[in-house]
């Protein structure tokens, strides 16, 4: 149990930002960590589930997946975005 | 007594190319300070200075370009130009002489280095009285401000600024830095006069000197105008420096240089003078968007310039074109959302009409940009002001050190561009940033982001009072809206009035 910064890309927004999580999140918490720095504020809420992609991956992680088993670097930029909307695909490069 | 012409003795006199006999040639002018590609002296020599001036004429003339800059100051001092300008023109002026002031006191260290290690006379020459004109544009934009700081405390922030951690300051202080603290005498004609003085602020004191006129403070238009005159003769000790190094089989070497430097300026440029053209800048007085500015006054004729000089036009020149109708919008966004963390009160520039000009300039705004004002402007309106302010920090790009940001909305282009670099993950917001960093990592390497200094520790607390402390903003210093949301009063009254 460790706090553990990263990078937020959420969908439909301008800018990318800390988000700081705990080792111990899982995937649905860390896209609720990251909301709250951009829904309401720049993007409009929506219904639906939120999931977290590595950025340039195809698929996002598991729900119920923890930070410390994801294999992110600190600070890597992870893609925050409604399952099932239009969400674009960004070349992995790390 | 006779004198004789200019001409008839000026080559004789400044050919101060003497031949050393205490210390040799490579001592006298070390490779580090010259920067001069290991070409001798003799390539130098053909170096032709555009614009020939001698001391006394220079003297003449200063004083002249002070006498009269300093007068319509003195014959303004009771117009009310503080209480009646238009709160987004006081912002420009903030935003400015915070931005700009003492690094003119870099740019003359950098002059100086010309000075000493220039190869050619001519060049040695002009950059003398380059020297001298950066300290006068230091000194003189520091006295302007200073009549406003007793009315005004953000306006301290034109000495106050470069001696803080604050974000945009060290974004500013970085590329300074980088093109004239630190680099040779070659480096710093071809970066800071070629590439940052000629490709752009050359123009951009033009364009604010006329913005200044329009909004009618004579007085900063006095001195903008004054400056650019001195920065329209010693910008041009780049162009012959250019011409060697390709002659001499160094176009790869000068290349390189002016693509660092232009990219760099850029970016710079875009939250610097973009948010101004396009926000700041009372919606009466504008003349041009800030992307029609960039188009007519930098783009064409910098191309033109670099093709002209034997140079190509650099490789991000598609994404820069692509830049200059994006990237300013989201530098504003984010100053405007973390307005806070900033010397001065930015513009919204996003009222009913504000937004109609934006859709005209920029065909899509109100689909991308504007999906993020519509969910301020909401929150705004229903007295939710918590919700128009930052819990978090944004990531900042480890080369221009500003917020990581693309346009918003459906299509969704934001991306990190990240590199690992001997273990360390550095995150930047380009592919122009990132190349520039890999160009010469030990130069860069060391350097710490904002964000990587909250990351270690160095902002205690760690929230956004501490953060305020770490760059050195007391209450009063500040940012907020420059118009206290009145602008939000004129979307109820637009919506009222389409309702009944």
């Amino acid at each position: 149990m460790a706090l553990f910064p990263l990078t937020s890309n959420f969908q439909e927004d301008f800018v990318l930002q800390l988000v700081a999580v705990d080792t111990d999140n899982n995937m649905d918490e860390v896209a609720a960590a990251a909301a709250v720095h951009s829904v309401g504020r720049r993007v409009k809420a929506r219904p639906g589930v939120l999931r977290v992609r590595r950025q340039g991956a195809s698929e996002p992680f598991a729900r119920d997946l923890k930070v410390a088993d994801a294999g992110l670097r600190p600070m890597e930029c992870v893609e925050i975005y409604w399952e099932g909307s239009t969400a674009h695909l960004r070349e992995p490069r790390h | 007594m006779t004198v004789l012409n200019r001409l008839d003795w000026y080559n004789i006199a400044r050919d101060t190319n003497w031949t050393p006999t205490y210390v040799s040639d490579k001592d006298l002018f070390p490779e580090e300070l010259t920067c001069a590609f290991g070409l001798p002296a003799e390539a130098f020599e053909e170096y032709d200075e555009p614009y020939k001036t001698t001391y006394p004429e220079y003297v003449k003339v200063q004083r002249e370009k002070d006498a009269g800059a300093y007068s319509v100051k003195a014959a303004l001092e009771r117009s009310k130009m503080y209480e009646n300008a238009s709160p987004g023109w006081l912002s420009v002026l903030k935003l400015h002489f915070g931005a700009i002031a003492r690094g003119e006191y870099s740019a003359s260290s950098a002059e100086c280095r010309m000075v000493r290690f220039g190869r050619a006379p001519g060049m040695r020459n002009m950059a003398t009285f380059g020297m001298m004109d950066e300290i006068r544009h230091s000194q003189i934009q520091l006295f302007f401000p200073h009549q406003y700081v007793s009315k005004d405390r953000q306006f301290d922030w034109a000495f106050k600024s470069y001696d803080t951690n604050e974000w945009a300051m060290i974004a500013a202080r970085h590329f300074f830095d980088d093109m004239m603290v630190t680099r040779g005498a070659v480096g710093v004609g071809m970066m800071l006069t070629f590439a940052f003085e000629t490709g752009f602020t050359n123009m951009q004191f033009l364009g604010l000197a006329a913005d200044a006129a329009e909004a009618g403070d004579w007085s900063f238009s006095s001195l903008i105008s004054s400056i650019q005159t001195d920065e329209s003769r010693h910008a041009q000790i780049g162009g012959p420096l250019v011409q060697i190094l390709v002659k001499n089989g160094k176009k790869a070497e000068a290349q390189k240089m002016v693509d660092i430097s232009i990219w760099r300026a850029w970016k710079l440029f875009s939250i610097l003078t973009g948010p101004v053209m396009d926000y700041y800048t009372p919606l009466e007085h504008r003349k041009q968007s800030f992307k029609e500015f960039m188009q007519e006054w930098i783009v064409g004729q910098f191309e033109r310039s670099l093709l002209e000089l034997g140079l190509d036009k650099p490789w991000f020149w598609d994404d820069f074109l692509r830049e200059i109708d994006e990237q300013h919008h989201g530098m504003h966004l984010g100053v405007w959302f973390w307005r806070p963390t900033v010397w001065w009160d930015p513009a919204a520039g996003v009222s009913p009409a504000e937004r109609q000009w934006l859709e005209e300039k920029y065909p899509g705004w109100n689909d991308t940009w504007g999906h993020c004002w519509d969910v301020i402007t909401e929150n705004a309106l229903e007295g939710n002001m918590a919700k128009t302010l930052p819990e978090t920090l944004p990531v900042v790009c480890n080369m221009c050190q500003l917020p990581i940001n693309y346009t918003p909305g459906p299509k969704w282009t934001m991306r990190d561009f990240p590199l690992t670099h001997a273990g360390r993950d550095y995150h930047f917001c380009s592919e122009g940033c990132r190349w520039v960093f890999e160009q010469e990592p030990s130069r860069y390497k060391d350097h710490q982001s904002l964000v990587d200094r909250f990351l270690d520790g160095q902002i205690q607390p760690p929230d956004l009072g501490g953060a305020l402390k770490f760059m050195g903003l007391s209450p009063g210093e500040m940012g907020d809206d420059a118009l206290k949301f009145a602008w939000v009063e004129e979307v109820r009254a637009d919506r009222i009035k389409k309702a009944s």
